[in-house]
């Protein structure tokens, strides 16, 4: 290791502990604690990335994770950055985005015709000749992205927790740790996030007084004191990823996404160092101050060997103190303010004699080979705010650390509805507005002066608690002069007539390119931003959208209020899509039933929620099995679990009136031990669900209601009785119970073995009675319908004798043949039995009449649901009907659900329904068909996939027993 | 020896994972109930305290709703306050959770030593229910309890509600989403103990169980038997 410093720089590093990676194939060394940029500069390494669109060599900037410069890929995982991620033994990382390697990218030619690559300019080609675009496509997926995604890696395990507290502060800085302090005085709960591995933020880094010994003493006391809170929980490594309201925010830790719900906020996040703008600003070695200082103080490491630090305010020269500390030589100071005031930190460096060169800028890096990093720097005189005379002395140097002010980091702030305005004062942003329940503190507040952040973070804390401090209680006082003005240069660009003076590193977007882009008319600051991309990239503007804008209002000789700036969104900082989408949780509900069907082979399908067998047996025979299981049905006996079918009991003296408001049949009348079919319109008169209603009591009807549709069903039914206000009570008792349909001839033979208690024969039993009754010593709910066709019976028990009872059927069963059937074959039987299934065969504009079902409409009551659209709709023509066809011609291709029927260039309808029936011996299906193809005998095409037209003819339904003599049985 | 779930007619949901986790079951109410794991019984209550699951869908429990339910209930001795959300105890060990206005689950104590379910369903029938309707609770739900110092933390990984203790105090009740399924959690401390009574939809038991288990693995949380949950509770 080569740049090492000696203790006690490097804060964040164990000495003791190496650790060994590799980047690009080649072994590294670092000692725990260090960042994967840390380790690869202490080794000589400054370049990680090639960057966007030009190929060049980047090497980091802010060293907080604050640019896109240090996207690396570690294994399967890209755009990982560098200056935040610690490393590990064995770490294998690798650089990204280039074709060859990252020292010889072939793709950094790119940068050599930048004049024909200008912003945009990807809009305006490629798009014709057309023929071209699969060519272009190619080219420009190989040479656009970052990273690569491996799809067949390992899923990592991500999951999420939810947080509460009174306060919570974000940002460990100063204000922060003063916040937190005051906040925990009052006795609330705490919660202290801070996205750095140590509290103290600017503390932990940056010089402010000559000795530099304040911060040191400042952040022992506060960490000390927060440390023996017992209500301040400490987050670090924390990043609050965004601002949602009713203050909640998402934290993001490790692999876990929490959720906090804040009582107040405290946003003391702080400032962004901003960059300096001139040609090749991009080098490698070009550095914030604040880079230099964290590389120097956090990470032991020396960042080069001699110097130029371009400054603005008094913080640069506390950068030059730490560089001359470090054993760096500072070649100059170069201020771009023409008269530097005398300041503590201005005054030391002068008595260290450092060559300090007032009102010039630099006004380009002279790089190495292909850029690969810093050589010398040219300086020029600035003659005015962001401009500059022709060039002047150049320094020889292997590092240019820049200091010329700041942004706040505003994006919680305007995420949670704060807003910001120019003050000219401090060529800053201020906040001008903020939401209830949160406070700003620190220099995002616009505290600068370590002593003025102080006293804001103990103002904030205060007032976060204000409800529980005592009336008389005065609000800390925070000095006027909070050290904002004159820390930021009002314009950090100087534009270079070669170029390469980049706005935006991650998009290599240079001075002209948002200059043409004004030009062709993006004036307004978000349109300028999509155009150009600026501040699009990884980083998110942290670094660019504040030059944009001021370039923007200069250009357009505007304010910067009037300019404005882009909208900021969540996430604040990269997320992984695994914290966004794990752990999801995917309920699931099982039957009774439910390893009884996986043991028996089937293969289960979802039904809303619910898990239903499919069919039983292999999936390479899934047609055969389906008929199999049906044929059974129509010739002995088979059994399906309809567990998952909704049950609502609906209890009361008016439950009659409401099922007769509720569903279009009539209920009142209805005949207790009897069941009833029951269609359900919404007010439009659009069916919505069916079922039956079995009468078990005057005052008790158990209703039951199609499987995805039980819920909303059960929702419409509380909604409109809390109108009505019938004495009628509705539960949902879905789960309660597990269900078996037994059905085929020999049904009664089986149930009738072990059920004890009832006659099951036609007469006592007969079809649409319900009954209760015991079977297999359960006590159980019978119901007769016929859904399938067949003589049938429902036994319905409670939910956790429901595995019971299939056993005991599969025993009784046993000698007959009985075997369970799936969803698929229940399909076939009941489109043979020209029965409709609400969802498949209607649509969200199905009225009853349509379906031709308007024999389930009661004529003689007064209302149900729906009624009154259904009167209109009786008065007007039908434009479609649901009718039964079939096709005889098997050298046809056989339709598909929802392939449509066609009359020349008309659309008169769709396939709802299809099969090809065992027992009608026929193609067979429901569709919708415009009125004058309804009757039966006319006959219709279908346009199949490929567009031949298939031929069906319209016949009476049911296509199988048309009497129904055997669900009678 | 141990009973085997499938040789009763009734059978926890569970029972499947309960027997994969290697529980010892004994009969409770005409089924199988995991009354312990492993024979480290003083481990399995060190578990109970520390962050553990108990299924207790083998206990009995009942429910009623409907506008005249608070009046049917307390004729028949059973004493509730106006206030809902909260979990009312009985002399008996019983516990009656109020869910609303005309809302009320009912659950037996641990020993199993009220009758309380028992005789409030037989006392009900459709023909004299007058505004007050049983809700069949052993069929529709399942019951777990989560008990330990850590459970409220677990719980911040799967609910949304604050149920830390001093947020969330002893006989609250949430109605809720826990990961994503409807949920009822009743905070019935056991002998000092920080516990949860969760009734949810019995067809979800399996999921709600792994969702469980997998939150409480950070905790070192693991299945626990009716034998430790007693003697939590001292029973």
């Amino acid at each position: 290791m080569t740049s090492r410093l000696p203790e006690p720089f490097g804060a964040l590093i164990d000495r003791s502990k190496p650790v060994s990676f590799s980047f690009e194939g080649r072994n590294v060394q670092g000692f725990k604690g260090d960042t994967i940029a840390s380790a690869l500069l202490a080794n000589g390494v400054t370049m990680l990335s090639r960057s966007f669109k030009y190929h060049r060599p980047r090497g980091p900037l802010t060293m907080a994770g604050h640019d896109g410069n240090t996207l690396v890929q570690i294994g399967s995982e890209p755009n990982r950055q560098a200056d935040r991620v610690p490393i590990t033994s064995g770490l294998k990382v690798t650089g990204i985005n280039y074709w060859g390697s990252l020292e010889h990218d072939r793709f950094a030619l790119l940068g050599k015709v930048d004049r024909f690559l200008p912003v945009g300019f990807y809009y305006k080609a490629f798009y014709k000749p057309r023929w071209m675009w699969p060519y272009w496509e190619k080219l420009i997926r190989r040479v656009a992205g970052l990273g690569v995604v491996d799809l067949h890696s390992h899923h990592g395990y991500f999951d999420k927790e939810y947080l509460f507290c009174d306060v919570m502060v974000v940002g460990g800085g100063p204000a922060g740790l003063e916040s937190a302090l005051a906040a925990s005085d009052a006795g609330g709960e705490v919660i202290l996030v801070d996205e750095n591995r140590m509290l103290g933020g600017s503390l932990n880094y940056a010089r402010f007084d000559a000795a530099g010994e304040r911060a040191k003493i400042e952040r022992a006391r506060l960490v000390a004191a927060v440390e023996a809170r017992s209500n301040i929980r400490v987050m670090t490594e924390t990043i609050c990823n965004g601002a949602y309201s009713d203050n909640w925010y998402p934290l993001v830790r490790g692999n876990r996404l929490y959720k906090l719900r804040a009582g107040e906020t405290v946003i003391a996040v702080g400032s962004y160092e901003q960059p300096l703008i001139f040609r090749n600003n991009d080098v490698p070695g070009v550095m914030l101050g604040s880079a230099v200082q964290r590389l120097i103080r956090l990470y032991g490491v020396k960042p080069g060997s001699r110097a130029v630090v371009a400054a603005a305010n008094d913080d640069a020269y506390g950068v030059a103190l730490d560089l001359l500390d470090a054993g760096i030589e500072v070649a100059c100071v170069t201020d771009l303010r023409s008269d530097p005031p005398s300041a503590p930190l201005a005054d030391a460096v002068l008595k260290k004699r450092v060559p300090v060169v007032a009102g010039s800028t630099i006004y380009e890096v002279e790089s190495g080979s292909e850029g690969r990093g810093v050589r010398a720097v040219r300086l020029a005189k600035v003659t005015s705010e962001g401009q500059a005379a022709a060039k002047g002395d150049s320094f020889a140097c292997d590092l240019v650390a820049v200091s010329t002010g700041y942004a706040p980091m505003a994006p919680l702030i305007s995420q949670s509805g704060g807003t910001f305005a120019y003050d000219a004062a401090s060529s800053m942003l201020a906040i001008c507005s903020l939401p209830d329940h949160v406070i700003a503190a620190g220099s995002l507040n616009g505290a600068y002066a370590l002593d003025a952040t102080l006293e804001d973070g103990r103002r904030a804390g205060f007032e976060a608690t204000r409800n529980s401090q005592p009336a008389s209680a005065a609000v800390p006082t925070v000095r006027a002069d909070k050290g904002a003005a004159g820390i930021t240069y009002p314009f950090p660009i100087f534009s270079h007539p070669r170029g390469k003076d980049f706005v935006d590193l991650d998009e290599d977007v240079q001075v002209k390119d948002l200059e043409h882009a004004m030009l062709e008319g993006y004036e307004h600051i978000e349109l300028l931003k999509r155009f150009t991309t600026n501040g699009m990239g990884p980083s998110q503007g942290r670094n660019s959208s504040m030059p944009a804008v001021r370039l923007a209002a200069r250009t357009l000789k505007q304010s910067i209020d009037a300019t404005g700036t882009t909208t900021s969104r969540p996430p604040v900082m990269q997320v992984k899509m695994g914290h966004l989408a794990g752990r999801s949780f995917e309920p699931v509900r099982y039957t009774a039933m439910h390893f009884r069907h996986l043991e028996a082979g089937a293969k289960m399908m979802s039904a809303g929620l619910w898990m239903r067998p499919e069919f039983y047996g292999d999936h390479a025979r899934r047609a055969e099995l389906i008929r199999a299981e049906a044929k059974n049905v129509r010739e002995n006996v088979g059994m399906i679990d309809v567990s998952t079918l909704g049950g609502l009991d609906v209890r009361g003296p008016d439950a009659a009136e409401f099922l007769n408001r509720m569903y279009t049949f009539a209920y009142t009348k209805q005949p207790v031990g009897r069941s009833r079919y029951v269609l359900m319109t919404d007010q439009a008169g659009v069916i919505t669900d069916d079922g039956v209603a079995c009468r078990f009591h005057d005052d008790w009807f158990y209703v039951t209601a199609t499987t995805s549709g039980v819920d909303a069903v059960y929702r419409q039914m509380l909604w409109y009785n809390a109108q009505w206000r019938l004495k009628v009570d509705i539960t949902n008792v879905t789960a309660a119970y597990a269900g078996v349909n037994v059905a085929g001839p020999n049904a009664r033979a089986v149930l009738q073995k072990i059920c004890t208690d009832a006659d099951l024969s036609k007469e006592a039993f007969p079809y649409m009675g319900v009954r209760e009754a015991t079977v297999a010593g359960i006590r159980s709910l019978l119901l007769r319908v016929g859904f399938v066709g067949e003589l049938g019976y429902e036994v319905h028990v409670p939910a956790s004798e429901g595995e019971a009872l299939w056993d005991a059927l599969m025993e009784a069963g046993k000698e007959s043949g009985i075997r369970p059937f799936g969803v698929e074959a229940q399909r076939v039987l009941r489109l043979e039995k020209g029965h409709i299934i609400v969802s498949q065969d209607t649509d969200g504009l199905t009225n009853p009449l349509e379906a031709d079902m308007a024999w389930a409409i009661a004529k003689t009551k007064p209302f149900f649901v729906g009624m009154r659209s259904i009167e209109i709709q009786s008065k007007q023509p039908l434009t479609r009907k649901l009718v039964g066809f079939e096709i005889t011609d098997r050298t046809q291709p056989m339709p598909k659900e929802c392939h449509l029927v066609v009359r020349g260039r008309e659309i008169t309808g769709r396939v709802t329904s299809i099969t090809d029936s065992p027992a009608v011996g026929k193609i067979i299906g429901l569709a919708y068909v415009a009125l004058d193809q309804s009757e039966p005998g006319k006959t219709f095409e279908i346009k199949v996939d490929g567009g031949k037209l298939v031929s069906a003819v319209v016949v009476k339904l049911p296509f199988y027993d048309p009497d129904s003599k055997r669900q009678e049985l | 020896m141990s009973l085997n779930p499938i040789d009763r007619r009734a059978r926890s949901f569970l029972y499947r994972e309960l027997m994969a986790a290697g529980a010892s079951f004994a009969e409770i109410n005409g089924q199988a109930c995991a009354m312990r794991f492993g024979s480290d019984s003083l481990a399995e209550l060190a578990r109970a305290r520390a962050m553990a699951i108990c299924d207790l869908s083998p206990l009995r429990r009942t429910g009623y709703k409907g506008w005249a339910t608070a009046e049917w209930l307390a004729a028949q001795g059973c004493r509730i306050e106006d206030a809902p959300n909260r979990v009312y105890g009985q002399d008996d060990g019983a516990r009656i959770a109020r869910l609303s206005r005309g809302e009320f689950v009912v659950l037996s104590d641990l020993a199993q030593s009220t009758t309380l379910p028992d005789r409030l369903d037989g006392a009900w029938s459709i023909a004299s229910a007058n505004g007050c309707f049983r809700v069949p609770r052993t069929d529709s739900s399942a019951w777990v309890v989560i008990t330990g110092e850590h459970a409220a933390s677990m719980f911040a990984k799967v609910c949304g509600v604050d149920l830390r203790p001093h947020t969330f105090v002893n006989h609250s009740i949430a109605q809720t989403s826990l990961a994503r399924m409807n949920a009822i959690i009743c905070r019935s401390d056991i002998g000092g103990t920080l516990a949860f009574d969760v009734v949810f939809d019995l067809a979800s038991s399996v999921y709600l169980w792994g969702a469980f288990l997998d939150a409480m693995q950070e905790f070192g949380g693991k299945p626990v038997g009716l034998e430790a949950i007693r003697t939590l509770a001292g029973v």
